[in-house]
């Protein structure tokens, strides 16, 4: 097990979240794309830690942890927002928000 | 420990690419959090014990729960999910794009020299050496990021009620 396996690993797992990203348009799988990116840059902040037996990676980890906790909040909130709105989960809806907001 | 990495990121990918195929929300959430639970195992495997904990605790115990929760609260019917008929070919259009980037990664990382990356024992990654490292050198981000996390509790609020 070396560095470049493990750095190889979280690349495809990051590759996955653009891809999934990119290409889906139901929200809940956009949102868990994006925290499979998050995951695969701590995969690779820990193992750099490990590698180079330094704590400082691991600390910007968990801090990307509280990152995305925060986000999560944020985004669920507006997903629920948007279906209570909409009554779909589109992610192409979502520029339509803006406009009719002030309706309801 | 070879074979325990091979094996949990295999689990990581492969649920990982059910997650971005699966139709259905739920299917895509039980999934992922097979990838966040290999991931911990991953994170225990590079002696990081303390982001193991925190890993389980708030990925997998606190935000995929979060996000169940809030598929069931919405009780999300065949016709509320969005249509998608040219999903696996946008899927390899994309990965097209993506794959020279990886690349390009990969090939920076494959000229660091060999290191040993087993397991260390000495209390590297334990609560006391995280804590030393975040209460001396990264002071002002954790505040920062406090602050973050009382502006994201505000933001929710205000978006959950209903008029302001």
């Amino acid at each position: 097990m070396s560095l470049f396996e493990v750095m190889f690993t979280g690349v495809i797992l990051f590759s996955i979240g653009i891809i999934g990203v990119i290409s889906r348009k139901n929200i809940f799988v956009i949102y868990m794309s994006l925290e499979l990116m998050l995951n695969a840059i701590n995969l690779m902040f820990v193992s750099a830690s490990r590698y180079f037996h330094s704590m400082n990676a691991q600390v910007i980890s968990m801090m990307i942890i509280a990152i995305s906790a925060a986000e999560a909040a944020l985004f669920l909130s507006l997903v629920v927002l948007l279906y209570k709105r909409k009554g779909s989960l589109d992610a192409d809806i979502f520029n339509k928000l803006a406009q009719h907001g002030d309706k309801s | 420990m070879e074979v325990i990495f091979v094996i949990l990121s295999f689990f990581a990918i492969a649920s990982a690419l059910v997650m971005i195929y699966a139709k259905e929300p739920m299917t895509s959430a039980l999934s992922f959090m097979v990838t966040l639970l290999s991931l911990a195992g991953l994170f225990a495997l590079f002696s990081a014990s303390f982001l193991f904990l925190v890993q389980i605790i708030v990925y997998a115990g606190a935000i995929i729960t979060l996000v169940l929760l809030i598929i069931m609260f919405l009780n999300i019917q065949e016709d509320n999910l969005p249509k998608e008929p040219y999903k696996m070919r946008y899927m390899f259009i994309s990965a097209i794009f993506v794959v020279p980037i990886d690349i390009a990664i990969l090939k920076a990382v494959f000229v660091l020299p060999k290191n040993d990356m087993s397991i260390i024992a000495d209390g590297f990654g334990s609560v006391k050496s995280l804590g030393m490292v975040l209460y001396k050198d990264w002071l002002l981000p954790f505040e920062l990021i406090s602050i973050l996390l009382i502006v994201s509790l505000i933001g929710a609020i205000i978006f959950a009620k209903r008029k302001i």
